[in-house]
């Protein structure tokens, strides 16, 4: 077998390059001067420093765009994971009835495509008062993330060894007490998953931000992204330089957690 | 609401900040120096500028978006000559007859004033104009002392005479613009006009599409032109491929906007530079010339929490000086008709003196508030009926018609 | 605490933790879907208020039916989803068989493969817009040189465009189709490739009686995840496209936004949303009826 390794890895390298490549052209094209932006014969040396970086915070308002996201992304983690650890726990370990049932419906929520969503869900936050609000786009967040964090923590939670919990009960905890005194301590790395990918979600949605947030000053990286508009041309060296700040934190997220992002996938798909 | 970022509503909150949605024009940095002016002119008002996408469609889809949201952070926004049924039917724009001084409305072309009404009331102050025209290549006309076509089928007469004489495989009939988008529309609307035809009844009776003067003209397009006097191509041609084909020397007529006569004269983008004419589209016998009206105007959202300043700002845009601007800078057909008489800006565009009469010929496309769906229709009947030679045509009219008379028949209902 | 414990306690417990989750599911994924049907069925125009919201029964559906449009883009739609979803579970499987193999540095290299699934879809559009640029993209450069005058606008022509998006939703989630084939290849137990190796089997009968068959299950569940999520397909038309040229890339999504959001036509445009719930619907039943048994032997391995 090992003599027959390296056709594999040589594979390997081409779907490592395939992969990157264009992204990193990206990359490289928010390094370049304004000039050598559209070039053709393309530069391959990028000659302009921050240049771009700078435009695009001073005449694109970056930094409010990451502001937002930030803001959408962490709040819509935080409620997710605190509605969905509870709704795991009950599903992993207290005795329910029609559990498969209500794991079904979970898992058909994810499958929903926005559309069928948009309106209504536009028309009860316009009647709440709640457009151009981050709490406005953090509720369909929560509601398309939850699926996937209940899978992610109950596949956790359900390998937990029980006798844990059942020592804490013995002591006269009460389930709740074990819950939080035992099993929340222990699910860490569990709810560490579920909250990187939930995050990615809502770093990463555009649908609900486009009809939702229709002000500047809130709206999120994506949005800013898709309407950047010039006044002249198309700002492609300050769109690159955009989409490599929106892109770092998750490149970076992937190379630390890959193992992790890895496993919750596969829970919220393989088990499914 | 604890989830508002400090510091990010502020601009909105301002009460002395108009925030103005606009369109891009070509010139750099305009918008900014129009600005700067008006809040020179009148302190303490600030203005904030968003620019909006691409194309006309996104740019609708964006701020209809944006008034659908009640958003307050728009108050003045640039309106596509065709919007204005649509936005006051739906609420969206305030009427500015009451905030106009007597006799102003009549400083505007008519043809502005009137795509800028609905039901009698004046819903945005015309910024500028364009209209369809014929641009030909005078040298090849004049080698055959020909004069530039007055009918529709002159000029393919005059096409065949032309490429027959020049022997050129490179030299093509006419062009305009028929791929399916928007300007497919006004091309098409301009030789069923000039036919007598009209699309739609007025009054919102119905579809015409299937009357005879309409598919007499969609005919002609179709096996007269098409493949015939115009190349296939032009079934995918916007007005930037139209305008590249032409400026090369490689058509010898051209359905264009304004904007392309500067462009073509310059001899820097154009080897055509001093050999091109400007004339009135051509009709049907039995017809009137007529061109489709396109430009924008400023309306004032009906969502705007101070309306009074945003008022003034859309007075300055649409003021004589502003637009004389517009022309000088910008190259931009302005809407007031005095400037037409103008010795500055003819001096700087000596080819407005023939504007006029081009622009006494423009029309409004089907004016509904439901427009953008039925140019939809529109777009698809005109692009299905000419691309296919074998197309029943009656049929695709009465199945357009059909369509058109539902949506018309929502309106009735309202 | 006392009164919580024993069997009923625990089940009211239970009730209790999940009712927060249950109730924002309920109330903002199984109603708007209600909702929507409920939308459905009346003739709401938001651009004619004076209109009302009248109920009209199953008219909006009789128009789905019998409009070009809808059947256009219901078209465009399938052949985006067959195209995409077939590409991306190929691709996905040989990068599978790939990362499978133990090699130095299999942990960066997944990694890497990460990276397309993670950035932004708006971020992959505009990439991939900007590679497809008909004067300076680098797609242009790359196939044709320096020869300017052959520069295709990608984008611009019906007859590219639908393929350019293809490519860039191919590029950004093979690497998820490829993941969830590595989950089901590592559950193959390695001694059953050496037996069938020493039975003198050679890498394809390997890969055909045996790889094949175990990771049959996986491979339907990137199927049916990357086929639900093809259906969905938002973002790259929005940004590359905006369903042009022509409608080329007008797929359901983008077709029922544009009625509901831009034409506003709010009950026909629900109409169509609900067209491509049921259509997601369907396939996950129909897939899940067909692979759910093995799915459920898949999970206990």
């Amino acid at each position: 077998m090992k003599r027959r390794a390296w056709p594999w890895a040589l594979a390997a390298g081409a779907i490592c390059a395939l992969s990157l490549a264009p992204f990193a052209w990206l990359v490289l094209t928010s390094f370049k001067s304004a000039g050598q932006v559209t070039a053709i014969p393309p530069v391959l040396w990028p000659g302009g420093g921050l240049e771009l970086y700078r435009s695009a915070l001073s005449r694109f308002g970056l930094m409010h765009f990451v502001l937002n996201s930030l803001l959408v992304a962490g709040g819509t983690t935080v409620i997710s994971l605190t509605l969905g650890t509870g709704a795991a726990y009950a599903l992993a370990r207290l005795d329910l009835p029609g559990r498969p049932w209500l794991m079904g419906a979970l898992l058909l929520v994810s499958m929903f495509p926005q559309i069928s969503l948009a309106g209504p869900i536009w028309r009860m936050l316009q009647s709440a008062g709640l457009l151009n609000t981050h709490l406005g786009l953090i509720i369909p967040y929560v509601t398309l993330t939850l699926p996937l964090a209940v899978w992610i923590l109950t596949s956790y939670f359900s390998e937990l060894p029980r006798e844990l919990e059942e020592a804490a009960l013995l002591d006269g905890c009460g389930r709740l007490g074990a819950l939080v005194r035992v099993v929340l301590p222990l699910a860490g790395p569990g709810m560490f998953t579920a909250a990187i990918l939930v995050f990615i979600y809502a770093w990463n949605e555009f649908f609900f931000a486009l009809l939702i947030m229709t002000r500047r000053s809130v709206q999120t990286l994506p949005v800013g992204i898709a309407l950047f508009q010039g006044q002249y041309t198309m700002p492609w060296g300050e769109i690159a330089a955009a989409s490599t700040v929106a892109t770092v934190p998750l490149v970076l997220l992937v190379f630390l957690f890959q193992r992790r992002i890895v496993s919750g996938l596969s829970a919220g798909a393989i088990k499914g | 609401m604890a989830l508002v970022l400090p510091g990010c509503g502020g601009e909105a909150q301002d009460p002395n900040t108009i925030r103005l949605v606009a369109w891009k024009f070509n010139n750099p940095g305009l918008w900014r120096r129009l600005a700067d002016q008006f809040e020179q002119l009148h302190p303490p008002l600030k203005v904030a500028l968003e620019i909006a996408p691409h194309s006309s469609t996104a740019y609708h889809d964006l701020l209809t978006q944006k008034l659908k949201n009640r958003s307050s952070e728009v108050d003045v926004f640039l309106m596509d000559v065709v919007w204005p049924p649509e936005f006051a039917s739906a609420g969206w724009a305030l009427p500015l007859d009451q905030m106009l001084p007597p006799g102003e409305k009549e400083r505007f072309l008519p043809a502005a004033v009137e795509a800028s009404s609905w039901h009698g009331r004046l819903y945005g102050a015309p910024l500028y104009v364009s209209a369809g025209a014929l641009y030909y290549r005078q040298d090849l006309l004049e080698h055959l002392r020909l004069k530039p076509p007055k009918t529709w089928p002159q000029l393919v007469s005059q096409v065949k005479m032309t490429l027959a004489h020049q022997g050129n495989q490179d030299l093509a009939g006419y062009v305009g613009q028929f791929k399916q988008y928007e300007g497919l529309v006004c091309n098409m609307m301009e030789f069923v006009w000039s036919a007598g035809g009209r699309a739609l009844l007025p009054g919102d009776a119905g579809g015409a599409l299937s009357k005879p003067r309409d598919l007499k003209a969609v005919r002609f397009v179709r096996d007269s032109l098409i493949d015939n006097a115009a190349p296939r191509g032009v079934l995918s041609y916007q007005e930037p491929e139209s305008l590249e084909v032409f400026a090369q020397g490689g058509a010898l007529f051209m359905r264009n906007w304004f904007y392309a006569w500067p462009i073509l004269n310059d001899p820097a983008r154009s080897k055509v530079a001093g050999k091109v004419g400007l004339a009135p589209l051509p009709r049907f016998s039995g017809g009137e010339s007529a061109s489709c009206l396109g430009g924008w105007l400023v309306g004032l959202s009906a969502f705007s929490t101070k309306p009074e300043k945003a008022f003034k700002l859309i007075k300055f845009l649409a003021s004589e000086q502003v637009q004389r601007r517009l022309v000088l800078e910008e190259g931009l057909a302005p809407a007031r008709r005095a400037l037409y008489d103008d010795p500055w800006v003819l001096k700087a565009h000596p080819h407005f003196k023939k504007l006029p009469p081009l622009l006494a010929t423009a029309r409004s496309r089907p004016r509904t508030p439901l427009y953008p769906a039925v140019s939809q229709g529109l777009q698809v009947y005109f692009h299905r009926a000419i691309s296919d030679e074998d197309s029943d045509l009656p049929i695709l009219a009465d199945t357009a018609d059909i369509e058109i008379n539902r949506l018309l028949g929502l309106i009735k209902e309202e | 605490m006392a009164a919580l414990a024993g069997p009923r306690g625990e089940r009211l417990l239970a009730w209790g933790l999940l009712l927060p989750c249950l109730a924002v599911v309920c109330a903002f994924a199984f109603w708007p879907i209600v909702y929507s049907v409920v939308l459905s069925l009346h003739r709401i125009v938001l651009s004619l208020p004076g209109l009302g919201a009248p109920f009209v029964g199953l008219e909006n559906y009789a128009r789905l039916l019998s409009e070009p449009g809808a059947r256009h883009s219901a078209g465009i739609t399938l052949a985006f989803v067959g195209a995409s979803t077939l590409l991306e579970v190929s691709l996905g499987t040989l990068m599978a068989l790939a990362l499978d193999k133990s090699f130095r540095g299999r942990g960066l290299v997944r990694a890497a493969v990460l990276v397309p699934w993670a950035i932004p879809t708006v971020v992959a559009s505009q990439m991939w817009r900007f590679i497809l640029n008909d004067r300076y993209g680098l797609m242009n450069w790359l196939v044709f040189g320096g020869d300017v005058g052959s520069y295709q606008a990608w984008l611009a022509s019906p007859g590219w465009a639908l393929g350019a998006v293809i490519l860039a939703d191919v590029w950004k989630t093979s690497a998820f189709a490829a993941l969830i084939v590595l989950a089901g290849l590592q559950t193959i137990p390695r001694d059953l490739y050496e037996a069938a190796a020493l039975d003198g089997a050679g890498p394809w009968q390997r890969f055909r009686h045996l790889t094949l068959p175990l990771v049959l299950p996986a491979l339907a569940v990137a199927l049916v995840f990357r086929t639900m999520d093809a259906f969905r397909v938002f973002d790259l038309v929005y940004v590359m496209t905006q369903g042009g040229p022509a409608n080329a890339t007008n797929v359901l999504q983008f077709y029922g936004y544009k009625k509901m959001f831009a034409e506003g036509f709010m009950g026909y445009g629900s109409a169509v949303s609900v067209l491509v719930f049921v259509m997601v619907l369907a396939v996950s039943l129909i897939y899940l009826k067909l692979v759910g048994r093995r799915l459920l032997r898949g999970e206990t391995a």
